[in-house]
């Protein structure tokens, strides 16, 4: 057996594509993570305050999810419940947080494959990808600075916010704040028209390999009664037929993990066939049904819609959807009011458990704590973690496909193409 | 002529790339330099010369040490790019894992510290890279521009019991006092300033990610405990002097 091991490149941190040769045939194709840092090691015997600016610290990307999931876990502990305006204030991070990553993976990691795989056209270095067309970059570069104005106005930094606490968030907006915020995103908001009008244009027409085909598969996400919402609602395992709706605190009838092992184990379903992130919040709570953003929908080939390259369309559609959800928060009444943070008072129960839609789909942070508050068990469940057992089977039959026809070289550059359409979060799934 | 760049992770969050991609700066960064090696962005497979190396994370697997060994002989000057890479950084918390600087293993030219790197400091750092300037950083600490610094005497009387202040602190609308004298630790004092305070501004005590000001973090940390009044919780928690730069206090 010839094992055949190479960095994936165009990826958020570093991870190898392994492929097993047998004879003429692939045997086995794998995402190789480099290593497990260990932070559900980290946070044991950590005090519940000190947890979410550690935890915040598992990425750099999705800080906003983890420091926010983490603090809904202390919450639930501490059975309180922050402000409304520190709930808003918490959708709004999260939104900027959204922003920024979905422009920088579907423009840098992504948009180079789409150009090669459905129009045949080369970029071969990112100067080349900022030339092909000029407004595109620009509104890429705006639209990075709109998310991250965001979090560095209500997060207090760019990454790793400093105002996410227990109890709420420590800020209180003014209308200059609010007033800039509001511009930056009704600039985005006509940046974003055009990265999905580009898209139209470039692809809609065309139909993707059926390569990319997903297999049928269950759809994890959030809903909040049948609607989009990252921060609050049920989870939600949906396949062609049925749907099971759940609530967090009941998540060990339907999956679970072991502590400091890659992986979570489905009890119903296996792993492979389950996908979390755009795709699945997409299937779940169908944003393509909201008037204004319908049209864009009925002009993408229908074939785009069970592929993993439609993620990236998605991505698009979500930072929009995103940009105009802000602008509506911005406007509401409590976002202006003056609401104290709760006490957290005595702790109520021993354990606790939290989540939210991270850019790249389900995240969920259980801990339990002794008498002295401190954390004796910390389970952390990844969105790239429950999705990389269905990239390396698809990337597996591809890989198999390819070789029939194609060297090896070509095999392991394609097959990097469909990881990154998955968009995997390299620095999460080594939390 | 433009600087030829490399950027890459060792074992990190990918935060400081993250906000290398948020500065102001970085649309001109990328348009003035040639960044020709980032794995991030680049397909690039072979390393090539370098006129910079930014490197981010720490050090936890030998294929790390041979590969910034080869960058070290492919770039002109190396830069450790976030508290990983300068100090070792946050994995150290763990008792299983141990992440180290790269300055274990490589010279570096010079660290753009921070958890993540400040804005202010890390656009500056790449505005003198640019201009083939040396990164300079303060030698001060957080409290020499603490916007809660009342006074140059410190009096460490207060009994320190408290990582975060109490909620009801946050409601407060008194003028906030130094987090020392509210029983809070703070590690502003052990702590280089060029951070504008952020932490400290918007109510959260300093955590010490910028690293020390001094050369002798041991000493530094040593002299702080000495006059700390702590509480006996305190007193056995672990993580808390050293959360960015373990490696360091050991390595004396």
């Amino acid at each position: 057996m010839q094992k055949i091991v190479e960095p994936c490149k165009r990826i958020e941190n570093n991870g190898n594509i392994k492929i097993l040769l047998k004879g003429t045939n692939i045997d086995h194709v794998e995402f190789e993570l480099p290593e497990i840092r260990g932070f559900e090691n980290i946070l044991i015997k950590k005090k519940v305050h000190d947890i979410p600016r550690i935890a915040s610290r598992i990425c750099g990307l999705c800080h906003a999810s983890q420091a926010i999931v983490s603090n809904k876990v202390i919450e639930d502990m501490y059975g309180i419940t922050p402000p409304s305006q520190s709930i808003i204030l918490r959708r709004i991070l999260l939104i900027g947080e959204l922003i920024k990553s979905h422009i920088m993976h579907y423009f840098f990691q992504s948009f180079p494959d789409l150009l090669k795989i459905i129009n045949f056209y080369e970029i071969s270095n990112p100067y080349e990808l900022m030339q092909f067309d000029p407004q595109l970059t620009s509104s890429v570069f705006d639209l990075i600075k709109l998310g991250s104005e965001i979090d560095k106005i209500f997060g207090g930094r760019y990454v790793h916010l400093i105002t996410c606490i227990s109890g709420g968030v420590i800020y209180k907006p003014s209308q200059l704040n609010i007033n800039l915020i509001r511009k930056l995103l009704q600039k985005g908001s006509s940046h974003a028209k055009y990265l999905i009008g580009n898209f139209i244009k470039l692809f809609s027409t065309k139909t993707p390999p059926i390569s990319f085909d997903l297999p049928k598969i269950n759809y994890l996400g959030l809903s909040n009664h049948g609607f989009y919402d990252r921060y609050k609602g049920k989870i939600v395992i949906k396949n062609y037929k049925n749907q099971l709706y759940f609530s967090e605190k009941d998540y060990q009838s339907y999956f679970n993990k072991d502590i400091g092992i890659f992986g979570v184990t489905f009890h119903q379903n296996n792993n492979i066939g389950l996908i979390t992130g755009p795709i699945a919040r997409e299937k779940i709570n169908q944003i393509s049904v909201i008037e204004r953003i319908a049209p864009y929908f009925k002009t993408i080939n229908e074939n785009w819609n069970n592929s993993i390259l439609f993620q990236n369309f998605l991505e698009l559609i979500e930072v929009d959807h995103e940009i105009h959800q802000c602008l509506k928060l911005l406007n509401d009444d409590s976002l202006n009011k003056c609401y104290d943070l709760p006490d957290l008072g005595e702790i109520q129960k021993s354990e606790g458990i939290g989540v939210v839609e991270a850019p790249r789909g389900l995240l969920m942070h259980h801990y339990k704590i002794d008498q002295n508050e401190s954390v004796i068990q910390a389970k952390l469940f990844i969105a790239t973690e429950i999705n990389i057992p269905l990239m390396n089977f698809m990337t597996l039959q591809y890989a198999r496909n390819l070789y029939k026809k194609e060297a090896i070289d070509k095999v392991k550059k394609k097959i990097a193409q469909m990881i990154r359409a998955f968009d995997p979060c390299i620095s999460c799934a080594t939390h | 002529m433009e600087l030829k760049i490399l950027i890459i992770s060792m074992t990190s969050c990918s935060g400081c790339i993250s906000t290398l991609f948020s500065l102001d700066i970085f649309p001109q960064f990328f348009e003035k330099t040639k960044i020709a090696y980032f794995p991030f962005i680049t397909d690039e497979e072979k390393l090539d010369i370098y006129d910079i190396a930014l490197i981010e994370g720490c050090i936890t697997q030998e294929s790390q040490i041979r590969l910034i060994q080869e960058v070290r002989r492919a770039a002109k000057k190396v830069y450790s790019l976030g508290s990983c890479a300068a100090f070792g950084g946050i994995i150290n918390l763990s008792k299983k894992k141990e992440g180290e600087p790269l300055s274990n293993y490589i010279e570096v030219d010079g660290i753009i510290p921070g958890c993540p790197p400040p804005s202010s400091l890390f656009g500056n750092c790449l505005i003198n890279l640019l201009e083939n300037k040396m990164i300079k950083l303060s030698n001060k600490n957080q409290c020499y521009s603490c916007p809660l610094r009342d006074g140059l005497d410190y009096e460490y009387k207060t009994k320190i019991t408290d990582l975060i202040p109490n909620n009801r602190d946050f409601n407060s609308t008194q003028n906030p006092k130094c987090f020392l004298t509210r029983g809070i630790l703070c590690l502003g004092p052990v702590t280089r300033e060029g951070c504008e305070n952020k932490c400290i501004i918007r109510g959260m005590p300093c955590e010490g990610c910028l690293g020390s000001p001094s050369k002798s973090l041991y000493s530094n940390i040593y002299n702080f405990l000495s006059l700390l009044n702590l509480s006996d919780d305190l007193k056995t928690y672990k993580g808390i002097f050293y959360r960015y730069s373990k490696p360091l206090l050991i390595k004396r």
